[in-house]
């Protein structure tokens, strides 16, 4: 490769620790199906790079964010397709996951000594869908502000706790300014980290193991 | 104190300042619940105008903290008296209408229905409606919500 | 069995899967923008729709009225993922492929109904 490449491979020496990686034999009969994985990762990618354009215009405050919502599709260029494209991400994501699963039990792949991964994959689901939920009350619209006025009182008819978990995601006993800050917070900050780490370890376990031959 | 007893003691000093920790986050991340609310009463239209028979909504506006907040009952008149609800769905939250073919309070979420008194005809919801307490005073109506 | 070499040969049919990926998210995204709602309205009653992928939830509740609305909204749905997650364990001994079957494309199935239920 090139000289630029080697000199940055000798200070932190990546080729060699992944030769092995990158030199692995795969099985022959790996077909398509086994992509769903790696394009629902593609629009992890794209779903990180749209929201961190987002984040540039974007204001969580009760009273600016369906503002900015309002500038980001009206006024600013191509800021419609930058939400369009995180919105889709998000729709094709989900799908991608699903048929990710569905493909890794037809192929039973969950067997061990692969089990953890597919607990991993399991749990990324779950903060897929968290990043979901999080996600849809950020325009601050009349659908956001009903549908997280609906989905947190569920989980607040849970006997003893509800009450508790319901004013934790609220930050307060009504859905208002407070719930929108949490919620952007976790939108863009902890669940983007939590599923970056179940990422690395879906990755890394993809790695140690191999794939499975199909049966 | 010998050398093993000093760890033990090390390491379970280090679980004791690690469970303090969690516990502080978990205080931390609850929000504070502020004030203890109570019920305040707000103008809400003259004696003369309340409805003598039916069910009328009513959009009306107050003044919160720091701005001004809008908000909807609904006042339901029959020859028992005059009853005011909140139009907050006892199910899960939404805002229910007024069904004037069917009489009947019909919330749009997951199909809630209560009668003019607010007692649940169909549906998920688990309680009646939430009655309001009005005062009437000199003529004009105040409505008692707890904020 | 022949055997490919994750590079070069996958590694290039991977980035031309990402592409088309890719291509595919920006057609749709350039074809249906997503519109912004109407400003909160708090004198206004309004439906509510959760997204696509939460709509199974949405139809469960109706089904469980008074004081057990939490085992539609909390319990069931959390059930359901302790199952999905138990798979592997499930698969154990001689019908362990039959009973995780049963229990994958059964969630699948019932999910999915639900989903159509809430659109009808």
């Amino acid at each position: 490769m090139g000289k630029l490449f080697d000199w940055a491979d000798k200070k932190f020496g990546i080729k060699e620790p992944h030769k092995r990686f990158l030199k692995r034999p795969l099985p022959e009969n790996v077909g398509y199906s086994y992509c769903f994985g790696g394009i629902a990762f593609v629009y992890f990618l794209l779903l990180a790079f749209s929201g961190m354009l987002l984040t540039l215009y974007y204001v969580p405050s009760e009273k600016e964010a369906y503002k900015s919502i309002l500038m980001i599709t009206e006024e600013l260029t191509l800021g419609w397709l930058v939400r369009g494209l995180h919105k889709w991400s998000a729709t094709l994501l989900i799908v991608f996951i699903l048929l990710h699963t569905v493909r890794v039990f037809v192929s039973k792949a969950y067997r061990p000594p692969r089990e953890l991964n597919w607990m991993a994959g399991v749990i990324g689901l779950t903060f897929a869908l968290g990043s979901g939920f999080t996600g849809y009350l950020l325009p601050w619209d009349q659908k956001a502000y009903w549908a997280t006025e609906v989905g947190t009182s569920m989980l607040g008819t849970l006997p003893f706790l509800g009450g508790y978990i319901k004013s934790l995601l609220r930050g307060g006993s009504d859905v208002d300014g407070s719930t929108l800050i949490r919620f952007y917070s976790m939108h863009v900050i902890y669940l983007p980290a939590l599923i970056s780490l179940i990422l690395w370890a879906h990755f890394h376990m993809v790695k140690r193991r191999g794939i499975a031959k199909n049966l | 104190m010998n050398r093993r007893n000093f760890l033990v003691h090390f390491v379970r000093l280090f679980f004791a300042g690690l469970f303090a920790a969690v516990c502080s986050v978990i205080f931390y991340i609850f929000p504070s619940t502020g004030r203890p609310k109570s019920i305040r009463y707000f103008y809400l239209m003259e004696e003369d105008d309340l409805p003598r028979k039916g069910v009328r909504k009513i959009d009306f506006e107050y003044s919160g903290e720091d701005r001004t907040m809008a908000s909807r009952v609904y006042l339901s008149a029959s020859d028992s008296g005059l009853i005011a609800f909140s139009a907050v769905c006892t199910h899960l939250g939404c805002f229910i209408n007024w069904d004037h073919n069917k009489k009947e309070f019909l919330c749009p979420c997951h199909g809630g229905r209560y009668n003019a008194k607010g007692r649940v005809t169909a549906g998920p919801p688990p309680a009646p409606l939430t009655e309001l307490p009005l005062e009437i005073k000199d003529g004009k109506v105040y409505i008692g919500m707890k904020i | 069995m022949k055997e490919k070499k994750f590079y070069p040969d996958y590694l290039a049919e991977i980035i031309f899967v990402s592409l088309i990926a890719l291509e595919l998210l920006v057609v749709i995204a350039l074809l249906y923008p997503p519109p912004v709602g109407r400003q909160i309205d708090l004198t206004k009653s309004f439906q509510p729709l959760p997204e696509w992928y939460f709509l199974w939830i949405y139809q469960l509740i109706r089904y469980f009225p008074g004081n057990s609305i939490f085992v539609g909204a909390v319990i069931v749905p959390a059930l359901a993922l302790v199952a999905l997650l138990l798979i592997p364990f499930v698969d154990k001994g001689e019908n362990g492929r039959q009973k995780a079957s049963v229990i994958f494309f059964g969630l699948f199935l019932i999910v999915a109904a639900l989903t159509l239920l809430s659109q009808l």
